[in-house]
């Protein structure tokens, strides 16, 4: 796991008893539609070009039970049992639900984003969860494409200026800061 | 009356072996991960389990410093669920038997 140590600078604050609010530039807005949507555009690959039986998709089962090809989509769409004849079982009942349970978080977030021209975003108890996952999603997405470790930090604090990696890592840490504020803001209500 | 063959007979007592097994204890495990926060899993523990703040401290700590914990305890049904419920949240979750070596 890791500890956030970026500076509190505003993020989301706690609005009344129940709401959470945030103010982003039109710059931030952008950058998180666009990292949100990348999220469901993945989450949907695998069964678009599937022919499931349509039956079996609506109650849930997917004819692949194998895990994913992709690193990103393994982390996201992980193994449930460390027995493979019994995690593919699971994944055949399961993975099509968590994906959509996942879509619906970067889903609710997106929608919020984009009904939102001056970048306030207000959400409550349920909104906020959602935007957890989805952020969630989108940390652990970079995360494995950074090859973030225990004890990466500090190689990835001290990437160079013209490494393309630079650049996400910026995201990913300005996003576990986001993600925190959204935390503290939770976790007083729970005081 | 039906008479069951030999083959049949073996299938009905693995079945019947399987579901008076059922309530045999299974666990739900949760393991380190270098993405998530550590505050983020706290606040999913209490979310999902209805932990206490202390509680779901103590556990967020016990992965982080040991690999692993384990987060709830009950029937394979049960475990599937939370195991589902924690992916959802991007936690690093499986289930296995309580009585197997973690």
């Amino acid at each position: 796991m890791s500890e956030n140590k970026e500076e509190q600078q505003s993020g989301f604050k706690r609005h009344g008893n129940n709401d959470y609010v945030a103010q982003f530039s039109p710059e931030e807005s952008e950058v998180l539609v666009n990292l949100v949507e990348q999220i469901i555009e993945l989450l949907g690959e695998r069964t678009d070009n599937h022919s499931d039986d349509p039956l079996a998709a609506m109650v849930g089962i997917t004819s692949h039970d194998s895990p994913p090809d992709d690193d990103v989509l393994l982390r996201l769409l992980p193994n449930a049992y460390a027995d493979q004849v019994d995690a593919s079982e699971f994944r055949r009942y399961t993975e099509l639900t968590l994906r959509a349970k996942k879509s619906a978080h970067a889903m609710s977030m997106r929608i919020d984003l984009k009904s939102s021209p001056d970048g306030f975003i207000e959400v409550d108890h349920d909104g906020a969860n959602a935007w957890l996952g989805a952020m969630n999603d989108i940390r652990l997405a970079l995360g494995v494409r950074l090859k973030v470790q225990e004890n990466s930090y500090e190689e990835l604090e001290i990437l160079a200026p013209d490494d393309p990696m630079r650049g996400v890592y910026a995201v990913y840490s300005w996003l576990g800061w986001l993600q925190e504020s959204l935390i503290q803001a939770l976790m007083d209500e729970n005081l | 009356m039906v008479k069951l063959d030999e083959v049949t007979d073996t299938k009905i007592d693995e079945a019947l072996k399987e579901l008076f097994n059922s309530d045999k204890p299974w666990v739900t495990i949760v393991w380190d991960d270098p993405v998530n926060l550590m505050t983020y899993v706290t606040y999913v523990l209490m979310e999902l389990f209805g932990f206490s703040r202390e509680k779901a401290h103590e556990l967020m700590m016990q992965v982080h410093t040991q690999g692993k914990a384990v987060v709830s305890t009950g029937s394979r049904e049960e475990m599937e669920h939370d195991v589902a419920r924690l992916h959802e949240y991007g936690l690093w979750a499986t289930l296995q038997r309580g009585d197997q070596a973690i």
